[in-house]
Formats: C-alpha cells, sequence, structure tokens
C-alpha cells in the first residue's frame, strides 16, 4: 500500500471529502495563503478557492462561531485552531453553545462541526503552544473528542468526524504529523467510539493516547527482549469511549498502564483509570492501576526540561517493566 | 467496667447455642480475639474469642448446657475488678434482625475526649476508650492511638489480608481462604496464580482415623453427637423410607476418570475424584427427577429450584454433610476443587455455617471401607439419599452370553416415600445407571 504521512493523511481527508461534499469548507487562522502553521492545509487554497478555504483574523472565538452558525444551518465547517492552547479562546462557542444546541433544540438542530486542532510538546514551542487539553472537552456531554495517532486512523477518523452529526474535537499531535504509514488512496471510515489494539500482549495492557501510543510501542519493543509480552491499547476515541476493548484487555493482563502526555491531575488517565476500577475488570486486576503522565508545571521552554515534562520511551519500560513484573 | 460475655447469635435461625467446652477457665487471663470457648449450634461447632482483654470470671454456663443467644454465660473483668453485683440481665434474643456478635462494641463513652474516627474504631473493634490514653492536643484519643491499643490483637478481617483484586475473585469462586494463600507478589501480596498455585491439603487417600472410645467410660451425649441421634431418630422415625439398589459395571466410569486426571495432571488443576464424579452426575440426574430434589415442608411438597448436593464426611466424632452448590450447574474440575477443599475442611473442623446449609440431597460413600452395599438414613428435610458400595471384581455374564471380570459397584437410593413413589425412584435409578455406565452422557 501507498505510504504517507500523518500531516498528508489529514489533508487528503480534507480534500477528498470537499470534492465529495459541497457543505464541507474550512475555516481557520493562516490556512489559506500561508497553508496552515504546520502546512496540512498546503495548495487548498488554490484547488478549493477562498469561499471554501476561509482564511480569519486571530479570533478563535469568532470563527468558532462562525463555523457552529454554519453547522446549525447545514454546512459541515472544519475548523483549526492553530494550537490546542487557544481552544481556551473558543470554548465559549464550542462548550457553550455547540455541545449545547442539539439538546436545546430538542433534536431539531444538529451542529457537524469538525474542531481540528494540534497539541502536545516536544517542539520547543514552550507554554503556550504545547498544551494537551483534550480532557477538558471529554468532559462535555455533546462533545466527541477525537485523538488519533496513525496515519491510517487519522484519514479514517477524519472522514468519520466530518460525516458526524455532532460536534467532534479533533486533536491531532505535533510531532505525529512527519511519521509515515500505508494509507489507502480511496476514502474509509473508521468509526467514531472504537479503540484498536495495536499491539497485543499479555502481561501488561498500556493504555495510552496520541504520541505515547508510537512511545509505548517502542517501549514494548524494548521489554519484548527482556521476554515481557505486552499490549498496547490506543482507545482513538476518547468520548465515546471503547470501554469493552479496554476491559477485555485488562481482563486479560491482570495490570494496566495508562500514558498520556497531559498532566496527571484531571488528566484522561483518572477517568480510564475509574472506567477500568467500575468494570468487571477490577477483578481481573493483579497491581495497582497506575498512570504515567505529565508533571505538574506548564511545559518549559528549556528542551531538557520540556522533554522531563512528559512521559518518554525509558520513562514507560521502567513503569511497564515494574507493572509487568509486579514491582508494584 | 466487666465486659459481659454473651452467647452469640451465629446463624440465622438459631435461638440457643450449646457450650461445648472452655478453654479457659475461671481467674485465666484472657485476651481480646482469644478463642476462649466451643459452642455448638443445630448445624456446627463455633469457635467464640473473647470479647475483651482481662480475667476470666462468672462462668454460669458450662459445657452441654443449652443457652437461649444474648444470655450473658461470662465475664472480662480488669485487674482486681470484682464481679457485678446483680447478674447481668439475659438480652432478648434477636429476632429476624442482625445478630450481635460476640465482638460486639463495648459502648464508647461519650465522656473520654477521642476524634469521631478513633471513636467509631473503637466501637467496631470493641476497644473500651477509657483504657486509652490519648497523645491528640488536650488528651484527645486519635485513631492512632486505638490502632496501637489493638495491636496485635486485632482480629484479620479480610480486609487485613493484602491481596489483588483477581486473587479475591478467585478466591471466592474457588471457596479457597486467602488466609491460608501465601503470597508471592510485593510485601507479601496475594497474586491470583497465588491462589491458583493453591491446592487444599491434599485428601488422605486412606480413611480419618478413629481413635477408639474410652471403655467403661460414659460420654455424654451432646453436641454433634446429641445432634446425630437427634436428627436421625427423628428421620427414622417420621419418614417411610423405601430402598433401592442397582449394579453397575464401572469399567467405563473409571476410564472416564483416568482421562480427566490425565488431564487435570497437565493443567495442574486439582485431580476428579469418584465423589466429584458422582456429585456431577447425581446433581444432573436430579434436574430431570425433581421430585427428589424436594422436601415436605408445612404439608407441602417444596421442590427445590436449586440442587445443593451434601456429601457425607466421617470424622473422628461423628459425621458431617457439606454441600456442593448448584451442582448441577458446574464444571466437573470446580466440582472437585470445591468438594476437596469441603471435605478437607470438613476433617480439619473447619467449616463454616454455609458450607453446611442449604443442602437437597445427600451422597454417602462406604466404598472406601470395603462395604459393598448398604442403606442411608434420609437427612432431612431431604427427600433422597444415595448410598455408594465399594467397586469389586465380580464375574458377570456379558451381553452376548459370555463370561467376564468387571469392576462392580452397588447403590442403594434411600427416598422418602411420601414424596417419592417406586416408579419415580426406578426411573431416576435407571438414569443415574446409565450415567454411571457412560459417563459420556454427562456431556449431553
Amino acid at each position: 500500500m501507498r505510504e504517507i504521512t500523518y500531516l498528508e493523511a489529514v489533508r487528503e481527508a480534507m480534500t477528498q471529502e470537499m470534492e465529495r461534499d459541497p457543505r464541507v469548507f474550512m475555516i481557520g487562522e493562516d490556512i489559506g495563503e500561508y497553508g496552515g502553521a504546520f502546512q496540512v492545509s498546503y495548495g487548498m487554497l488554490e484547488k478549493f478557492g477562498p469561499e471554501r478555504i476561509l482564511d480569519t483574523p486571530i479570533t478563535e472565538l469568532t470563527l468558532t462561531g462562525a463555523a457552529t452558525g454554519a453547522a446549525l444551518i447545514g454546512m459541515r465547517p472544519i475548523a483549526e485552531i492553530m494550537f490546542m492552547d487557544f481552544t481556551t479562546l473558543a470554548s465559549e462557542q464550542l462548550v457553550n453553545q455547540a455541545a449545547k444546541l442539539r439538546f436545546m433544540f430538542g433534536g431539531q438542530s444538529t451542529v457537524p462541526l469538525v474542531l481540528r486542532t494540534p497539541a502536545g510538546s516536544g517542539t520547543g514551542a514552550a507554554e503556550h503552544h504545547s498544551q494537551s487539553f483534550e480532557n477538558w472537552f471529554v468532559h462535555v456531554p455533546g462533545l466527541k473528542v477525537v485523538m488519533p495517532t496513525t496515519p491510517y486512523d487519522v484519514k479514517g477518523l477524519l472522514v468519520s468526524s466530518i460525516r458526524d452529526d455532532n460536534p467532534v474535537v479533533f486533536i491531532e499531535h505535533k510531532l505525529l504529523y512527519k511519521t509515515k504509514g500505508d494509507v489507502p488512496e480511496e476514502l474509509y471510515e473508521i468509526p467514531l467510539g472504537k479503540a484498536d489494539v495495536k499491539r497485543e500482549g499479555k502481561d501488561l495492557t498500556i493504555v495510552a493516547t496520541a504520541i505515547m501510543v508510537q512511545r509505548s510501542l517502542q517501549a514494548a519493543e524494548e521489554l519484548a527482549k527482556e521476554g515481557l509480552d505486552i499490549e498496547v491499547v490506543d482507545p482513538r476515541t476518547l468520548r465515546p469511549l471503547d470501554t469493552e476493548t479496554i476491559v477485555n484487555s485488562v481482563k486479560k493482563t491482570g495490570k494496566v498502564l495508562i500514558v498520556h502526555e497531559a498532566v496527571k491531575t484531571g488528566g484522561f488517565g483518572g477517568e480510564l483509570a475509574g472506567v477500568i476500577a467500575e468494570s468487571e475488570a477490577f477483578g481481573y486486576l493483579e497491581a495497582p492501576i497506575i498512570r504515567l503522565a505529565g508533571r505538574e508545571v506548564p511545559i518549559p521552554y528549556n528542551r531538557n526540561l520540556e522533554q522531563k515534562s512528559v512521559p518518554q520511551v525509558e520513562d514507560i519500560i521502567e513503569k511497564a517493566r515494574e507493572l509487568a513484573t509486579l514491582k508494584v | 467496667m466487666a465486659i459481659e460475655m454473651i452467647m452469640p447469635k451465629v446463624d440465622m435461625d438459631q435461638e440457643t447455642g450449646t457450650v461445648v467446652e472452655w478453654l479457659k477457665s475461671d481467674g485465666q487471663s484472657v485476651e481480646e480475639g482469644e478463642v476462649i470457648l466451643v459452642i455448638e449450634t443445630d448445624k456446627i461447632a463455633i469457635d467464640v474469642e473473647s470479647p475483651g482483654s482481662g480475667i476470666l470470671n462468672g462462668i454460669s454456663a458450662i459445657p452441654g448446657d443449652v443457652v437461649p443467644i444474648g444470655t450473658v454465660i461470662a465475664f472480662i473483668l480488669a485487674e482486681g475488678e470484682e464481679l457485678p453485683d446483680q447478674p447481668a440481665k439475659a438480652v432478648e434474643p434477636a429476632q429476624a434482625d442482625p445478630p450481635p456478635q460476640v465482638s460486639d462494641p463495648v459502648p464508647a463513652t461519650q465522656d473520654v475526649s477521642a476524634t469521631p474516627v478513633a471513636r467509631k474504631m473503637a466501637q467496631s473493634q470493641g476497644v473500651d476508650l477509657s483504657t486509652i490514653k490519648g497523645s491528640g492536643s488536650g488528651g484527645k484519643i486519635t485513631k492512632a492511638d486505638v490502632e496501637a491499643a489493638l495491636g496485635s490483637a486485632m482480629p484479620l478481617s479480610p480486609g487485613d489480608i493484602l491481596a489483588s483484586p483477581a486473587a479475591r475473585r478467585i478466591a471466592r469462586v474457588k471457596d479457597i481462604n486467602l488466609g491460608l494463600v501465601k503470597g508471592t507478589g510485593p510485601g507479601g501480596r496475594i497474586q491470583g496464580f497465588d491462589v491458583e498455585a493453591y491446592i487444599p491439603s491434599k485428601s488422605q487417600v486412606g480413611l480419618p482415623a478413629l481413635s477408639s472410645p474410652p471403655i467403661g467410660d460414659s460420654i455424654p451425649l451432646i453436641g454433634m453427637r446429641k445432634k446425630i441421634a437427634e436428627r436421625l431418630t427423628e428421620s427414622y422415625q417420621s419418614i417411610p423410607h423405601i430402598q433401592f439398589t442397582s449394579r453397575v459395571d464401572m469399567s467405563n466410569f473409571i476410564k472416564a476418570r483416568n482421562d480427566y486426571n490425565e488431564l487435570a495432571l497437565k493443567r495442574g488443576d486439582e485431580k476428579i475424584s469418584v465423589t466429584a464424579m458422582l456429585v456431577k452426575m447425581v446433581g444432573m440426574i436430579l434436574a430431570d427427577h425433581r421430585m427428589l430434589n424436594s422436601s415436605i415442608i408445612d404439608d407441602k411438597i417444596m421442590v427445590h429450584p436449586d440442587i445443593n448436593i451434601g456429601v457425607a464426611v466421617a470424622l473422628e466424632e461423628g459425621l458431617i454433610v457439606p454441600v456442593v452448590k448448584n451442582a448441577d450447574q458446574k464444571g466437573i474440575s470446580q466440582i472437585a476443587v470445591e468438594s476437596s477443599d469441603l471435605v478437607n475442611r470438613a476433617r480439619q473442623e473447619k467449616l463454616t455455617n454455609a458450607d453446611v446449609k442449604g443442602g437437597t440431597f445427600t451422597i454417602t460413600n462406604l466404598g472406601p471401607f470395603g462395604v459393598e452395599q448398604f442403606n442411608a438414613i434420609i437427612n432431612p428435610p431431604e427427600a433422597g439419599i444415595l448410598a455408594i458400595g465399594a467397586t469389586t471384581s465380580e464375574v458377570v455374564a456379558t451381553p452376548d452370553g459370555a463370561i467376564a471380570v468387571r469392576p462392580i459397584m452397588r447403590f442403594t437410593l434411600s427416598a422418602d416415600h411420601r414424596i417419592v413413589d417406586g416408579a419415580v425412584a426406578a426411573r431416576f435409578i435407571a438414569d443415574l445407571k446409565t450415567t454411571l455406565e457412560n459417563p459420556v452422557l454427562m456431556n449431553y
């Protein structure tokens, strides 16, 4: 199969969906002339023109509001927030309007909006351009939250998100943009709310999100050399969450390590731990549920400190080894 | 303050308890939580712990006495303390409410300064707060003080055992006491595989040793002996027993058991005993012969929904019938684990009330003693009991008229004729015989 990057897969999903469905359009900062801060929409202005690739001023609240309004009257907008850090500014329209309107209108209106945004650290972009806010949105009924981790997943999940009648927060990871993988040329959907077991194993379940899936897979390969057989589960969609796949995995291994980049306190790991503890998997646990997550600090600018502030492959290896060999 | 020791209520429908033995006598010092008394209910003997630490005194019930629950039968006194002037008023026997436990709380004195958590803890553990020196501000008693006071005397509750949730689940399913399992996890935590690996001490292939009675002595008819005497007399006098014997060729049964055990050995599972196979077969067949799984209660025949098979176990001083619950619904390996555990604990006198309750049919096997055939007395209120004889090589005529030597076993069903007619029993026996001779039918 043809190999392309994660970034190209995002662009291809949007391009093919815009070709297929005239209601789909993009709105965001620097997405047109400039081609997007990460060049995700490079070349799309030339292809679709300024009516469908809408450059806006630095106005996250307004552009999200405009996208919400457009969605309400039947369009299928893809709004881009250049860095997830600035979804704080878009939140009023997203959380208080887009997420609520379908309920407030008794189901007579829907908001088929996709809000795409890159998250995560590792680029030396410091405090205001490195954060992972997924759990802020997971907390809001009415929103769906998607966090794809491979080129194949990102295309299929973005297509499903565009076609979904609910507002979807679609979180891309900056460090994943350059990663490559097999991606079919044709359009395909990956259903929202379906996790993927990225690696099968029997000694430990790692549930990881975003870049931590790749790091966990690397850690698993290293630990395989020590004879440890690690399973890596990628929820892919945080809301709705595929509880079944996670619970089945934990029932199989009896041990679970949750890895995410976002700060541990109040992060998605707590939710996952709760879901597991409440489920029938509880009776299969052989050790405490352990979370490995971002430290309780803003992401520092200094490169060494930046690396220290979020889990790295070595950190995952260490924790996974401890758990898999029942040292905790 | 004198601590009252009462006859505990340990069973739902218990009204009295029989004193079997005092392990301490008047004037001896006792520790809270120490077993100082053995009592007996209709069903089982129970160890009773001391409700407090001090000097045991004022024992008012001697072995053989049948005492209403809640009655004060002794006191635990502090050093130099006198027995209370008046005999403490007997507590009214509780009816439907949860039973007062032996280690029931000593009322925490309100005038002692203690934190709420310390007070609650003291209450639940039966600690007299006035005996504790507080280390908190203004002498307030804290949780740590109560913990220190409890020290090693603190009774072991399930929560005190360090075990993973998986270990707890497996122990529950296999009915294994986690306290007996050695943990290999961090800090000695019991892991699931520790429980899987735990095999209750293997049942003895030989027979339990029976000690000879003291010749010339009179043995008081109390406790288990008395219970057996009463129940069997009542059963034999009030239930019209009918008996049916059949003879089965055990060749296929023996082969099936060998096959099971080869597999069990490979898997490291519990050995499949003859008892386990009998329990499984009888359980399965009872599902098609419900009248044998019923009881006469208040002029009505109660057809039991569950099939719980009692297995008679000979003990030195009598016999006891632990029960394999829902035998028709369990796999043979699970029944093997459960029955082996029950038999072992029966011999160690470690059965709990729950282990001996709820039986709907009983199997008794004197085959290992070489008895070829016998009639058993029904264990009321059950409708039937199956007596299993020894399997011995016998010369038989084969269907084609030849002579062969085969392993032959005789079993005898005793049934309550008020419930079970001859033809009903005969059909049960025919099905049982067919299954014993063709164990593959167990899987049908």
